[in-house]
Parts: C-alpha cells; structure tokens; sequence
C-alpha cells in the first residue's frame, strides 16, 4: 500500500464537497503524467513480489494463538536495521544473500499485519529467478529477528478467530470505537496512521451503514440447522450503526462480519510486472485477466471466518464486502435519487475493463454495461488519449475519493500524481494498471495481478510468483490470447469462490489460446527468379481475414486441470505446457531448470488435486482436530495448533512426512 | 539438387510446434510439425492469392537449391537492434554424412540464419555432434550407430577437425560464444585440450534435469563451462521422415516421388544433411521474438564435389 503523506484528513461530509476536485486535479494529473511517460520504449522486465504476513503471538501455556497489534514497532526496529545496512554499519548482509539488497518493510492496514518485499526488483534473468525463494525466507527470518520471542510471521490469509469474543488480539482492546463502530473488532485493529481510521470510517459514512460481510457457514453434521450467528450481540447501543443487525444486517446461515478488517485484515500475494512501453502493459493487463480467477482457485487458502469454518474457499469477496463504500442508491436497493448511477461491482472486485489496442479484442469481450463518467471521458479524450485508455480511467474514477488531505487541496501539481492515485490506489481490481510515477524516470508502464492468495510456505509463494512471471513471458512470445467477454471472467471469480474450486467447478476459458499465423509465408511468382518490387508490393497484400466466428464459440467451461495441464484431446495445450515450451527456446542452466520443475510440478499437482489447496487443508487439519465437533466451530485451541502447524510447515515445508506434506510433497 | 526446408518463425505460427504433452518427451515433433503447418500455409495463401496470370508457385527455386517454401529474405529481421537480443544457433550435423562437408555445412546454415534474422553475428552457436547421448544415470555417453548402420560413429578427430571450422568462424567475429551437445565430463575433459577456444556452454537433453551427475557439474564448473539444458531430439530428421514431409502421400506435399525412382514427384534419393534452429530472445525482457528452423536435403546425387 503506497503512503504517506500526513496532514488534516478529512471527515466524510467534507470529503464529499471536495471529491470532484479531486478527481478533476487527479485526471489532469493522469493526462499530464500520460503525455510526458507514452513514448517511454524498451524498459526491461523488472517484476516484484509481496508478501503479506500475519504477526501472531502464541501462548504455550494458555494454548492460545493471538495476533499481535506490533506493527508498528516492528517496522521501527526493521527500518533501523534497514538504515544501520545502508550507512554500512550492520551485519544484516549474510553470505547467502550476497548481492541482494535487504528486503523492505511496509505497513499495511491490519495493525497485525506486515508486507515484504525484495530489496530490488527482479529481473528475467534466470539466476534471479533462483533467488526469489530464498530471499523470501530471508524476508520472514528478518521480520522474525524484530518480533518478541513467540511471535511469528505467519503466511495465512486470514486469522481464524479475528473477531471472536475471546482475547484474539494483545494487547487486548474492547470492540466498539468511533472509526470502526464494530460489534466485533476494536479501532485499535487497524494501522493508527490517520489513513486508515479515516479510510474505514468515510467507507462507513458514504455507504450510511457499517460494512456488512455474510459468508456461508460450512454446515457440518453437528453445526445447528437453522444457523444464526451465535456471535452477533442485537443488544449493542453504542452507535446509531448498532441498529444495522436489528436490521437484518446478519442473514440466516452466514457468519456475519462488520469491519473493514475483516476484508483489509487478508493477506496477499501480488505481483507487478514493469513491461517495455505503454502497448506491451495493455496487452499484458488484458491477457492476464482472465488467469486471475483461474489462480484465485488455485491458491485457495481461506476456509475460515471469525472461528468457523466457512463454505467458501478464499478471501476476495469478502474484501469487496469491507470496503464496499456503494449506498443503497448506488447498489439498486433505493431509487436513484441523490447519485449519479447504480453500480454493480465494489471498488474491490474484478476488473471490468479492457486496455489493449489489440486486432483481436473484439468489441463483444467488453462490458456493455460498464459505468463510466462521460464527462471524465470526454476531457481524457479532448487531451489526446485513445477511447479504451479514456474509458477504463474514467471507469476507475466513477469513485469518490476517500480520505483527502485538506492541505492537498492548495494547489495542483502537474508534476505528482497524488489526487491521480487517490482513485487508482482505492480501485482495488483484480488487474490493475499502472503508469510510470512522475518523480521517477527510471520506472516505466506496470500491470499489478492481485488475485492470488498467500500461502503458507515461501515455496509455495516462490512456485506462484515464478509461475505468473514465466506466463507472461509465454504471453509475449508466443502471441497467447486468452480473451473471453469480460463479464465471464467476473463469473469466473465467483465460481472460484465454492468450496473445493478448483476440483469442482468448471471456469469459462477461450479454447484456443493461438492467434492466426501472423507472417505469412513469402511467395514468388514461377515465371521470376528475382524479386521486383511491384511483385512483392503486390504479394504484401494481407489476405482477406476470415469472417469471425460467434464469440460464444470461442469459449467454453473448462476444469482447472484442463486449463492448467492441458485437456486430454489436446485441444487445449495448458498453461504449464505452454511455459514448458517457452523454456525450451531460451537458455536455461540445469540449476535453474531444476528449481522451475519443482514449481511447475507443485502447480501442475494442484491442479489435478494430487496436491491439496491450502483451503482443503485447512479444512482436513480441523475436521481431524480432537477438539473439533463437527459443528463448524474452530476453537481457540484448534486455532492455537493451527497457527504452530503452519509454522512449522513454513520451515519444514512437508518435507519427510512433515506437516503439510499433503499440499506440498503428495506423500510422505 | 539441395533442398531447403524452413519452418518460419514458430512463435507466430499458431501454436503447432507447442507440445502438448509435458510428459517431458524429447522429440522432434516441434520441427516436424512446423514444417509442415508451414507448407500448408504457404500452399493456402497460394490458393488465395492465384490472381496472376502465370502459375505462382509456393516454392522457389534459386541458385542455392529448392526453397520450400519460397522465402523472401528482404522481409524478415529483428524488430529491435541487435544488441537488445541473445541469438542462439544450434546446428545438428546428422549421422551418416562425411565429416568432410562439415566446413561448408556450418558455412550454409549459418549463413541462412544471418539472412533470416537480418544480423551478421550469432551470440552463440551450439553444435550437436550424431551419435552421442548423454546419460544422466552414470555420466557416461553412449556413442550409438546411426540409422543408417553403415557410417562409424562421430569419432573424437572429427570432433576436432569439426570444432576447427567453428573456431575459424568465431575468430572472424561471426560467432561470440561455441558450445556442445550431450558432452560428459570424460568427453570434455578429453576434448578440452585440443581447442583453441574453450566450450563455454555444454547443453544436456534430461529428462529429468535434478539428477545431473555432480562430476560433470564439478568440472564445468572449474572450466567455467555452463551447463544448459534442451529438449530436441537426438534424431532429428531422419531420412524416412524427409521423403514423407515432401512425397506424395497424405502427410506430404508432393514434391518428391514416393520412392526414388517413381515418377510421381522430383526423383532421386533423398538425404537430409542438416538441421539448424535458431532462436533471438530479447535479453532484459526474456521474450523469444524469433525461433526456427532450416534443414538442408540433398536429391539424386549423394556425393557432391566440395572444396
């Protein structure tokens, strides 16, 4: 999360009065930004990583796991070492890492939470790709060294039991503050940084209601039929927000949550990718699309909600819930009368838009229904951009922004991009575009990809990294289309959703990744031997493209496995054959080659299921817990052997039977 | 007559030189396949485009031999400059063809790659030698006899005699960097002292590539001799599967007879005598731009006068 300027943030009232400046400055920013970075060429691959952490205390003696609200001392004590390695006075450089710049350190929202990234970007060079793993257990040694002796980074995506009555956190607060007005969670969970208060409670304002998060409870033998949230407290009078579960804000058969921590409180694995220019990153955004419901399957890890097991397997949704800012207007529950439009997708959900000027986007792979601000357009377009650039910005910026600074709004400065990034840093789309910063010339044109889950090992978090990295190289090369009409792939990523996904459920995919020939053969006339240019002028006339087929005919529901590993008939190659074959026309040493096996291979039985998803063991790891009853709830002392497992699988990674052998190794 | 086959370039090509499989077999099912949906293209677009008067032909047939298809050299090239790339050539001299014509071999394949990508250097040029198979399981090559049964295998002089050629052509700036194919450590350190230039790349077809033998990488790791892996196929044309491409039946393109003295296509015995593939990866991005293949036939005659 990019930060951070300190200043007066405003309350909700006064944010309302000054979000069209600021989406004006932000899209003179953008087009300023835009003419000044389009003709950037030939920047290299450079691609990074994060990943997110979980600082959990653990408490031997009471056979408790809570999270610890350190961050911020954490992060003090890191950027101390960080500074002492740069002023060359620290022995944080060990012989391993030779090389390497140390890690960084950033906040993140949950005050429970921690991001790392590598010091430097990756390149493609394919001894970089080596290091991403161990630089990543790097990354967790280091934040380890900074944490109380029972505290750990740990690679969940969310905390099983965040939210429950019991003393989850320490140090402890009571539930119920002015910015969240949670029933379940206290103020005190997120980031103090003033951002973060006002982030949640302006979403908490503009929406008129506390965010509201119903999962599926995961109904077991013993789970009670009808379920009602046993947690959910009817009598709380804090708050006027306290009447949104009188309300009926808690559905029958849910758990229900009420923060934005329940969502912002997940832990990612995010990719961003620099690509060569402005054409090459649209290409990329828009190829990569479609996988990002694909790998939300794949990497599902997220079963649990506020200590019960849940019938959903990850976590996005349930982001798009917490910041979901829409009022009743804006989600088609009151008649429009104060907004500018219905919306359909929270600012955190699936990308709804295409960017790449390519031959083979057809019209009909768009969003007939996409929401856009006309006006917003229409200067885009008066200041030079094209219309499908103009329109995915003036999509993102139907938002308003949510926490302004006063002491922002002075001037405008052409040369940043802060009212720019207001908008685009609160999209959060599962693809995401993203110009080169003004202040840095070195930076070019990158496309983030956001869907995946965290997972519990580094190996695990390594394979997915390189994998997404290694597809886009075989996107380029081999010219891959992967376009399907957008809204499947906002389908798609509720499919991805059921429980046990990735073995069960069928995702819309295009059946043939190839694109037609695109040089053709040269011809000669028999009657010459030399070339004379009015022969070749007129051979160089393309042939008559074929007229296109239907678009509903270049897709279809395929399972993960077919996608992944190609189908059977071999009508579709798979995406790890695809890779394979990209590896096979460049240079790769036997080292390497052996470490990317080791990836592919973790990917390829992930997608069969002779691997299990982090979600399915999660689950196993409960349901075979002596504690558990069969009635969904996960304990404090399941959670406590939870979070050691976990743990311990991030050292040992499943290795000779080890815990985790079933997700990681396939035997024992 | 010679015959030069080309696949254009298989990234653009519609995906048929992707193997389906990954099971991990080694084949030569990438060339084979895109020679032939390069045919097949070719033959198409002539259907298309019969506008002209005269008969055009979706072969040309120059003072260099038969150009199946016909190329035009004048439209090809890099997109970027030639310092954004790393080209690779890898050249499989075939079993049963003398070592005498290596010389002029090297010379012709090397010279169509410059051609096709508009360059006039290689990064890199890996020759692969018939006969030999690296074994991962006891670090000893293998020397089997060729298909043909009749020729001896690749004898160590003429791996030298070879590698001569090659280094003539890297001291003239033609190439930067030579490597081998399947050589053990024992091959290597036998071979090693002969050169004049060094190997700086030894490329290994595994299997499985976590089971290299440690002595092999020890000693390319003392000799700075990087260890690569591929995934061609140790036969990569063979003979029958020439006149099948170009024959009459129903996997060809009937250019050839069906036997070499049918009168149902050009006559004579066929006899592949290389296969090149190339590949330009632009280097800080790790993007394969181009990557084919040529092989070169002889027909009639298999004796053929060379200096």
């Amino acid at each position: 999360m990019g930060l951070l300027a300190l200043g007066t943030a405003l309350d909700w009232p006064e944010a309302k009065k000054r979000a069209d400046q600021v989406r004006k400055w932000g899209i003179e920013q953008l087009l300023a930004n835009w003419r000044r970075a389009k003709g950037k060429e030939r920047d290299a691959l450079l691609w990074g990583d994060e990943v997110e952490y979980l600082v959990v205390a653990v408490d031997d003696k009471a056979k408790k796991a809570r999270l610890s609200l350190a961050q911020a001392e954490i992060l003090k004590s890191l950027a101390e070492d960080e500074a002492n390695w740069k002023s060359g006075g620290s022995n944080i450089q060990i012989k391993e890492h030779d090389g390497e710049d140390p890690p960084h350190f950033h906040p993140e929202f949950g005050r429970f939470m921690l991001e790392a990234t590598p010091g430097r970007p990756w390149g493609i060079d394919f001894k970089d790709l080596l290091k991403v793993e161990s630089n990543m257990k790097w990354r967790r040694e280091i934040a380890k060294t900074h944490m109380a002796p029972n505290e750990y980074p740990i690679t969940l995506t969310t905390f099983p039991r965040l939210g429950t009555k019991d003393d989850y956190i320490q140090p402890y607060y009571p539930p119920s503050g002015a910015a969240l007005r949670s029933q379940f969670v206290p103020d005190e969970i997120a980031n103090p940084h003033i951002r973060f208060p006002t982030l949640a409670a302006n979403i908490r304002s503009r929406r008129g209601r506390k965010v509201e998060l119903n999962v599926p409870v995961f109904k077991d033998t013993n789970t009670s039929q009808p379920f009602h949230d046993p947690t959910v407290n009817y009598d709380l009078h804090n708050w006027p927000e306290d009447d949104d579960v009188r309300n009926g804000a808690a559905k029958e058969g849910h758990v229900y949550m009420d923060a934005m921590a329940f969502g912002m409180g997940s832990c990612c694995l995010q990719i961003t990718f620099q690509s060569k220019n402005m054409t090459e990153g649209r290409k990329l955004y828009d190829q990569l699309s479609p996988l990002g419901p694909i790998l939300l399957a794949l990497t599902a890890a997220t079963p649990i909600y506020k200590g019960f097991l849940v019938d959903t397997d990850v976590r996005w949704n349930q982001i798009g819930k917490a910041v979901d800012d829409r009022t009743r207007e804006e989600l088609g529950e009151a008649p429009l009368e104060n907004d500018r439009w219905r919306i359909p997708k929270s600012r955190y959900a699936s990308n709804s838009t295409y960017l790449s000027q390519d031959p083979r986007m057809r019209k009909e792979y768009l969003d007939p229904g996409l929401i856009v601000d006309e006006d917003i357009k229409k200067r885009l377009i008066e200041g030079g951009m094209d219309e499908l650039l103009a329109t995915h910005f003036a999509h993102l910026f139907i938002r308003d922004p949510l926490v302004i600074f006063s002491e922002d709004l002075e001037e405008l400065d052409l040369n940043k991009a802060d009212h720019f990034e207001n908008l685009q840093s609160t999209n959060w789309q599962h693809m995401r575009f993203k110009p080169p910063p003004p202040e840095k010339d070195d930076i070019g044109w990158r496309v983030e990809f956001r869907s995946m889950e965290i997972q519990m090992t580094d190996f695990e978090n390594a394979a997915f990294s390189i994998f997404i990295v290694l597809i886009t190289r075989a996107i380029l090369s081999f010219d891959l289309n992967f376009y399907i009409p957008i809204q499947r792939t906002t389908e798609n990523m509720e499919t991805a959703h059921a429980r046990n996904a990735v073995l069960d459920q069928r995702f819309y995919f295009r059946k043939d990744p190839f694109s037609p020939r695109t040089r053709r053969p040269h011809l000669q006339s028999s009657s010459t031997s030399e070339v004379s240019s009015a022969t070749s002028s007129a051979v160089n006339t393309p042939p008559p493209s074929p007229p296109l087929n239907p678009v509903e005919s270049e897709y279809e529901l395929m399972t993960i496995s077919d996608i992944v590993n190609g189908s059977a008939d071999g009508s579709f190659p798979g995406l790890i054959p695809l890779v394979e074959s990209y590896l096979n026309s460049v240079n790769v040493d036997v080292e390497t080659r052996c470490f990317l096996a080791s990836y592919l291979d973790l990917i390829r039985k992930r997608a069969t299921g002779t691997l299990w998803t982090g979600a399915r063991w999660i689950r196993e790891f409960v349901a075979s817990h002596p504690a558990y009853k069969h009635d969904s709830v996960v304990s404090e002392e399941i959670c406590y052997d939870l979070v050691k497992a976990v743990e311990e699988m991030s050292v040992k990674e499943g290795k000779d039977g080890s815990v985790g052998w079933e997700l990681l190794r396939g035997k024992k | 007559m010679k015959l030069i086959l080309s696949t254009s370039n298989l990234m653009t090509s519609g995906g048929h030189s992707v193997i389906r499989q990954p099971t991990g077999e080694k084949s030569n099912v990438e060339l084979i396949n895109s020679l032939r949906s390069n045919f097949l293209a070719a033959q198409q677009l002539l259907a298309v485009e019969t506008t002209t008067t005269t008969t055009p032909r979706w072969t040309r047939e120059t003072e260099d031999g038969l150009y199946i298809p016909a190329i035009d050299f004048a439209e090809h090239g890099l997109a970027e400059e030639r310092a954004q790339y790393d080209i690779t050539v890898k050249l499989f001299y075939l079993p049963g063809i003398p070592v005498s014509r290596r010389c002029a071999h090297t010379r012709e394949a090397i010279d169509l790659v410059l051609k096709e990508l508009h360059v006039d250097s290689i990064d890199l040029l890996i020759v692969s030698f018939p006969g030999i198979l690296f074994d991962a399981e006891d670090d000893s090559e293998e020397e089997v006899a060729s298909d043909t049964g009749s020729e001896e295998p690749d004898d160590f002089d003429s791996m030298i005699r070879t590698w001569r050629v090659l280094e003539d052509l890297q001291e003239k700036g033609m190439i930067a960097q030579l490597g081998v194919a399947e050589f053990g450590s024992e091959r290597l350190a036998r071979f090693l002292p002969h050169t004049k230039v060094k190997p700086s790349v030894d490329q290994i077809n595994l299997k499985d590539c976590c089971v290299v033998p440690k002595s092999l990488i020890l000693y390319a790791k003392q000799e700075q001799i990087q260890l690569l892996t591929h995934n061609d196929c140790m036969d990569i044309l063979p003979i029958g599967t020439t006149r099948e491409l170009l024959g009459p039946g129903e996997k060809g393109v009937g250019i050839l007879a069906s036997t070499p003295d049918a009168e149902n296509g050009i006559q004579g015995d066929v006899e592949p005598q290389w296969v090149v593939k190339y590949t330009a990866v632009v280097k800080d991005r790790g993007v394969v731009e181009n990557k084919g293949y040529f092989a070169l036939a002889d027909m009639g005659s298999c004796v053929k006068p060379h200096p």
